[in-house]
């Protein structure tokens, strides 16, 4: 177990850093200049010069990587992923303050999204064609269809604008607000810690329509895994067989949530990785400055450290998320084998 | 019998599955009593309603199929029951075994904490005390190590192992009505006829009424008093077993009887001398494979025979004793660790595949699952042309033409050339695979288990072809099964495999007739007559073999029976017995027995 646990991270170290090199390598073929986003309009070739000596970019490519990697002083093996060529600051500062409210986000809208996901799966696949099933059915195309940013701007629409009962969409807190002090950078963890409620209370609130977005979006595919997976245990042999031994309701329904919850686990790390950098356009609308906004930004700027550092962080996060998952599974399924 | 009153009785029983707007009626209006103490035997085709109707009778259908009618219980109908009182009879007062055991118990629940949660769902005891009555009925049930066992996933068990945990489930809360649907299909001979037995012994000192659901004549004849047929979800024939098999009154159970017909007929068996030339010689020939943890698996061990032109070699045992292990060392399906195997004066165990490849034609093999060995995209015309584009310089015409004479020849006709396995039944579709091993002309032929997957009627046909084809060929063949009834009447010569070794050869008449080794005589004793006349729970049995057969991975160091054996002493358990010859073509792995015979 333990050398499993081993075997996986550094297999995954591997692959992070296998990810970053092939990132470093691509972002430099793109046909695009950093520099002349940072000289401005009519620079002198001196200037540019300059610029390029400045950004390490008049090195070869594979003595820049040596250098991104932490050969010629700081780099990526002594713990920095370098400084922004557009705002001038080190990518992990840059990181530390977008990642967790992304991650604040995603975790508050995965924990809504399964709460109503799988009891609503649970109670469709027990009653096919009932009245519920068919509501969700129109659920799944009515919403399904729609991208997430309008759903956003509906939200924004109908409770900010319209009926006035949630706060502007503007942030993380209300702006006449002070932010307490950044001790881990999640806003929520961090108003707690300096006993401010009043900060708690306002960023609570900012969360509920961004929340509301995004788990919207989110239970769809896991209220459609939940309750295949579940119906496929409920017309197993074994949950048959547990009726007729008249074992309690209660009792059965807890081993057909067990053997239906591997694939909903699965799909739900899948998401998530996803969601790391996918959920940009929510960010964008409440104005959130998340990780899904910096790394676009990142993109258009052409800021190279700043890709290659979201994109590490994210490889990173991915591979403990998926560790994680796996371990959770072999935990469940004794048929999994963890070697 | 004078049947008091009934136990459980159905009054207009119907189970339904919307099936879109259309209603798929499985069991239709259907009324059966049950009485307590009498054995009823559920028959019918598959398909007929019978797994509905064992579950219906608990007031149970399939997601999503609906059950209504009346299901009296003592008097009271399950049906209008709520929740709690149903969960109060089922499991309780009503048992089940089903008939896929494995899929029965959850895959993620160690089986020892599946028994206590059902012993406990109708008991008070604690989770303790319901770990401790978890291994008690391990035990019961004839599992060695239970204590070990409790802890073991059922991904872990053999189908048979599965199938006793979940009779020691549906017999841990003394039900009144026990359901068994199919409960032996997973089961060894010896190991069906104890669990029966006991159920027997159960039913009459318990006084509890027993529905057998099964496809099987003997199970029938031997331990039910009463015989239910069904068809497209109605009871078409309702009696005594004694009446049912003396005159029955539907066709399918004329049909029934009559597959039954040629059971237990001893074939043309003689002890003269055998004068043929000798097709195939195997000696000393053994195999082990490795598992986990880098232990060893003994398949085959010091297996020696040979078989002359014109005869047949019956392979019989139990799962794992190896036979089927030999078969495939011959086929070159897998290489032996060391002995000799010689075809005509060659040997043919050390040479090179390729090398192999000229004998392949002239050695050929029909396989116990008809629809696995057929490629279900080619038509059957390909599949029974495929050797003869292989092994024959052939023309087109000459091709067809025999595949033509092929298909006639195990009884098929021309029509089912161009369709695909799949739209054959399983009879057809191993008339086939035979057709196809025959395509060659192969001088020997391997039959491993090649009617074990087939229905009653279809298996007695099948015996019927081989029967016929080995006069008209004078085939030689090896015969592997564990069904004895068919080894007696096909093969010449018998040799009796048990745990890798094997125990007892000879002609099928020296051993049908007088069994020497006391693992034939077990196996003998197991076998289970259509005849509602000679009922094994009549016999009194001697012979009866006791708990599980041994691991192949930890051997004991004496005779490997005896542990089970009923005649065991303490030099049975001390020296590893050896095959001594005790006559003309006749030989036994038991000193006691080579002693007897003296």
């Amino acid at each position: 177990m333990r050398r499993y646990v081993l075997r996986r991270l550094a297999v995954g170290v591997l692959q992070a850093l296998g990810i970053t090199i092939a990132v470093f390598f691509v972002i430099r073929a793109l046909p695009a200049d950093p520099v002349s986003r940072i000289v401005g309009m009519n620079p002198t070739p001196e200037s540019i010069a300059q610029a390029r000596r400045a950004l390490g970019l008049d090195m070869s490519l594979f003595q820049q990587l040596l250098t991104f990697l932490g050969f010629h002083g700081n780099g990526v093996f002594t713990g920095s992923l370098g400084t922004s060529w557009v705002s001038g600051s080190t990518i992990l500062s840059e990181i530390a303050i977008t990642l967790p409210t992304t991650i604040q986000l995603i975790v508050t809208s995965f924990i809504v999204a399964l709460a109503v996901a799988i009891p609503i799966g649970m109670a469709t696949a027990r009653r096919p064609g009932g009245k519920l099933d068919k509501g969700v059915f129109g659920y799944g195309l009515f919403a399904g269809a729609q991208p997430e940013f309008w759903w956003g701007l509906m939200f924004i629409f109908v409770f900010y604008f319209k009926m006035g009962i949630a706060p502007a969409p503007l942030g993380l807190l209300d702006p006449e607000l002070t932010a307490p002090d950044a001790v881990t950078n999640f806003i929520l963890i961090d108003s707690l810690i300096a006993g401010d409620f009043t900060a708690f209370k306002s960023a609570l609130g900012h969360l509920v329509l961004p929340v509301l977005t995004l788990s919207f979006l989110l239970v769809g595919p896991l209220l459609k895994m939940t309750q295949q997976s579940m119906s496929r245990v409920l017309s197993s042999e074994f949950i048959l067989y547990q009726q007729a031994s008249g074992l309690e309701k209660k009792s059965i329904g807890r081993s057909t949530l067990r053997a239906a919850l591997a694939p909903i686990i699965t799909l739900t790390g899948i998401l998530f990785g996803f969601m790391l950098s996918g959920a940009v356009l929510v960010e964008s609308v409440f104005s959130l400055n998340g990780l899904g906004q910096y790394s676009v930004a990142a993109v258009l700027n052409l800021d190279f450290p700043a890709v290659q550092g979201v994109i590490l962080v994210i490889s990173v996060i991915s591979l403990f998320v998926y560790l994680g998952l796996d371990l959770l599974l072999a935990k469940i399924d004794p048929r999994i084998l963890v070697k | 019998m004078t049947p008091t009153e009934a136990l459980l009785s159905t009054r207009n029983l119907t189970v339904k599955y919307p099936y879109g707007d259309v209603q798929n009626v499985v069991i239709d209006d259907l009324n059966l009593d049950l009485y307590p103490g009498q054995i009823v035997g559920l028959l019918g085709e598959s398909g007929s309603g019978k797994s509905s109707l064992a579950l219906a009778l608990m007031g149970l259908a399939r997601h999503p199929g609906v059950v209504s009618g009346e299901v009296n219980f003592r008097g009271q109908d399950l049906l209008k029951m709520d929740d709690e009182e149903l969960r109060q009879i089922r499991g309780n007062s009503i048992g089940l075994i089903t008939q896929k055991p494995r899929q029965a118990l959850d895959p993620l629940v160690n089986v020892g904490k599946q028994i206590s949660r059902v012993y406990r769902a109708h008991s008070q005891a604690s989770k303790e005390e319901g770990q401790i009555r978890a291994v008690e009925l391990l035990r019961s049930v004839g599992i060695n190590d239970a204590e070990r066992r409790v802890s073991a996933y059922p991904h872990e068990l053999s189908g048979g192992m599965a199938q006793r945990a979940l009779i020691s489930m549906a017999l841990s809360v003394e039900p009144d009505l026990l359901i068994a649907d199919e409960p032996t299909s997973g089961l060894d001979v010896t190991i069906q006829a104890q669990f029966l037995d006991r159920m027997w012994e159960r039913a009459r000192d318990a006084n509890i009424a027993v529905l057998i659901v099964t496809q099987d004549l003997g199970i029938v004849a031997n331990y039910c008093d009463r015989i239910v047929i069904m068809e497209d979800g109605k009871i078409i024939e309702d009696r005594t077993t004694v009446e049912f098999f003396a005159n029955p009154h539907t066709d399918y159970g004329k049909k029934l009887i009559l597959s039954s017909g040629a059971d237990a007929k001893a074939s043309n068996a003689d002890v003269a001398v055998i004068t043929s030339p000798e097709i195939l010689r195997v000696t000393d020939l053994r195999k082990t494979f490795e598992v986990d943890g880098g232990k060893r698996l003994q398949a085959v061990s010091n297996a020696s025979f040979q078989i002359h032109k014109g005869r047949s070699l019956g392979l019989v045992g139990e799962s794992g004793s190896g036979k089927t292990t030999v078969g495939r060392l011959i086929l070159r399906l897998a290489d032996p660790d060391s002995g000799e195997v010689w075809f005509k004066g060659e040997r043919i165990d050390a040479i090179s595949p390729k090398e192999f490849r000229k004998y392949r034609s002239k050695i050929q093999a029909v396989f116990q699952d008809p629809f696995d060995s057929l490629n279900p995209r080619w038509p059957i015309e390909r599949v029974i042309r495929e050797p003869l584009d292989l092994h024959t310089q052939m023309n087109k015409e000459e091709k067809s033409a025999r595949v033509k004479e092929l298909v006639s020849l195990v009884g098929l006709t021309d029509d089912i050339l161009p369709l695909r396995p799949g739209s054959l039944s399983a009879g057809q579709q191993q008339r086939v695979s035979l057709a196809r091993a025959l395509a060659t002309e192969p001088e020997f032929l391997i039959l491993d288990e090649p009617t074990s997957a087939l229905p009653p009627a279809a298996r007695a046909d099948m015996i019927r072809l081989l029967k016929s084809l080995q006069e008209r060929l004078d085939l030689c063949f090896i015969f592997i099964s564990h069904d004895l009834s068919t080894v007696r009447e096909l093969c010449h010569d018998i040799a009796v495999m048990y745990l890798s070794e094997i125990v007892e050869m000879g002609t099928s008449e020296q051993v049908f007739s007088a069994p020497s080794h006391p693992y034939t005589r077990a196996l003998l004793d197991s076998v289970l007559f259509h005849d509602p006349n000679n009922r094994r729970v009549d016999r009194k049995i001697k012979t009866e073999l006791e708990g599980e057969i041994p691991s192949p991975v930890d051997l004991p160091n004496g005779c490997y029976l005896a542990a089970r054996c009923p005649i065991a002493e303490q030099r049975c358990r001390d020296d590893h017995q050896e095959l001594i010859q005790i006559g003309p073509s006749r030989s036994v792995r038991c000193w006691k027995s080579v002693e007897a015979s003296k």
